[in-house]
């Protein structure tokens, strides 16, 4: 279990705080996915080179992106501060951002729709001790109302300006990366972050805002695609079907068409977390995706979440079909060609008893065969020594976690 | 360690990173395998995990972070996303009754 959970690179607790942070991030962007991709749609549509272009309903594309986008991602930043009175201040805040800049201002509402929120809070908790009784509805009502105001002004004369420039200073690298040919670069930093469930903060988190500001410019952009590519995980989950340990290959369909079709790309990660070196799979096939997306000037309309084939298509504008379908197969196809040498093709998995449970199977091999030989057979007999079935998990768990915290292993347990 | 008569489950939470994936799909299967019994099936974001829950399910890459929301609960990480014998197991005690050790 010790090799079977490789995240070297951070500490668990280093982990755990990027992921929340992440998350946070994440968090005000994904509730709101079915308006960028309404959005998506009304552009894909409507817009002069789209599918059905119509100038009164094209009206819709701007003020949807400039407004209502930021606003609900500041809505949303804030209600995870402070509920529904976050929510609100949140709001009225990020008008100010928007106005006080030319670019969407998704960055800037992700910044001060949680301030705000923040703020109010701190007001809430100073004025609630201190009100008289009656009085709670004026002071709420108006203690809301004057925070909103003030940073909505904050944020036009001061927030807004600022973050403009950082928005812009980020588009501009990416499109420094893009002239380069170095984007493709950037696999080998989102494929590992993505297993060890960084994936949202990723793409959510940092990817989606740049790529719809990007989209406002250029009617489509390639950064909705660096993390939401479902080849990788396809090719990787093919070479599984075919060459992986004999008894995983028959959860490997259902797991294809949830990931490919479905989009969850969750479902793939135990795969590269059971043998890690495949990492190299998926590195080198999502590498290969975005090679691909640049070359042929690929791009999406809007953010495809779940990363499905299905939302790919759906987001994909028009006439630009080959670029995206070709990326997605030239990814699966060169991460199911290394993940296939890498699993040996086959070579060595009949030996693996068939029967069992899958997961426990695999996961007494990765303990007995692994580097950590002498930490990875303590967890082996200490799973089998517990008498509760449910226990070997959770052993085999504690025991990777506290291993590398260098705390007492199995301390828990 | 946390342990729970199954008898006293009544709400179980699968939580993900987002509350919106990959825990709505395990939260859909664990719904059709306790169809009949009482227990409800939740999924919610790992931070924030509502404080009614009885177990909570989630990856392993996540254990930390639902420890850190959900502190003292019966939390018990899986590995997989189909067919984890730990998911498998929690079930089992669920319909036949016994203890969960998490």
């Amino acid at each position: 279990m010790a090799t079977a959970y490789t995240p070297t690179v951070y500490g668990t607790g280093i982990k755990a705080t990027v992921q929340r942070l992440g998350g946070r991030l994440a968090g005000m962007i994904m509730p709101n996915i079915g308006a960028f991709i309404a959005w998506g749609l009304i552009t894909a549509l409507f817009i002069d080179t789209g599918w059905l272009p119509n100038a009164t309903l094209a009206e819709l594309v701007d003020p949807i992106l400039k407004y209502l986008l930021p606003v609900l991602i500041g809505y949303t930043g804030g209600r995870m501060v402070h509920d529904q009175r976050g929510a609100v201040v949140g709001a009225v805040a990020t008008m100010g951002v928007v106005v006080g800049s030319d670019v969407p201002m998704f960055l800037g509402a992700m910044i001060v729709g949680p301030l705000a929120a923040y703020l109010i809070k701190l007001v809430d908790g100073f004025t609630e001790s201190r009100t008289r009784a009656g009085f709670e509805m004026l002071v709420d009502n108006f203690s809301a109302g004057i925070v909103g105001a003030a940073m909505a002004v904050l944020g036009a004369l001061g927030i807004g300006p600022v973050v403009q420039v950082f928005t812009t200073a980020a588009g501009n690298g990416v499109e420094w990366l893009l002239h380069h040919n170095l984007l493709p670069v950037a696999s080998v930093l989102i494929e590992p972050a993505k297993v060890l469930f960084l994936n949202n903060a990723i793409n959510h988190g940092v990817l989606t805002p740049l790529g719809s500001a990007e989209v406002a410019d250029q009617g489509k952009s390639i950064l909705f695609m660096l993390e939401s590519n479902p080849g990788p995980g396809l090719g990787l989950l093919l070479a599984y079907l075919f060459f992986g340990p004999r008894s995983m290959r028959s959860t490997t369909p259902a797991s294809m068409v949830i990931h490919f079709f479905g989009g969850i790309h969750e479902i793939y990660f135990p795969y590269v977390l059971m043998k890690p070196r495949l990492i190299l799979a998926v590195v080198a096939g999502g590498a290969a995706g975005v090679f691909t997306f640049v070359v042929t000037g690929a791009g999406l309309v809007a953010a495809p979440s779940p990363g499905s084939i299905l939302a790919y298509m759906a987001m994909t504008p028009r006439g630009g079909y080959f670029g995206v379908i070709a990326g997605v197969l030239a990814a699966t196809v060169v991460s199911f060609a290394v993940a296939a040498v890498l699993l040996g093709f086959g070579r060595g998995s009949d030996d693996e008893t068939p029967g069992g449970t899958p997961a426990a199977e695999s996961t007494e091999t990765a303990e007995t065969t692994g580097p950590t030989g002498p930490t990875g057979a303590t967890g082996a007999a200490a799973a089998t020594e517990t008498r509760d079935g449910i226990e070997p998990q959770q052993a085999g768990t504690t025991h990777t976690i506290t291993d590398k915290d260098g705390a007492p292993v199995m301390k828990e347990a | 360690m946390a342990s729970i008569e199954s008898k006293d489950i009544h709400k179980i939470v699968v939580a993900c990173d987002a509350g919106m994936g990959s825990s709505v799909m395990l939260a859909g299967q664990l719904r059709k395998q306790l169809k009949g019994s009482s227990v409800t099936v939740e999924h919610t974001p790992v931070d924030r995990i509502p404080a009614d829950a009885d177990v909570v399910l989630c990856h392993v890459a996540l254990a930390d972070r639902a420890r850190a929301t959900a502190p003292g609960k019966p939390l018990v990480p899986f590995q997989i996303f189909i067919g984890d014998p730990a998911v498998n197991k929690l079930v089992a005690t669920i319909k036949s009754g016994g203890t969960v050790n998490a």
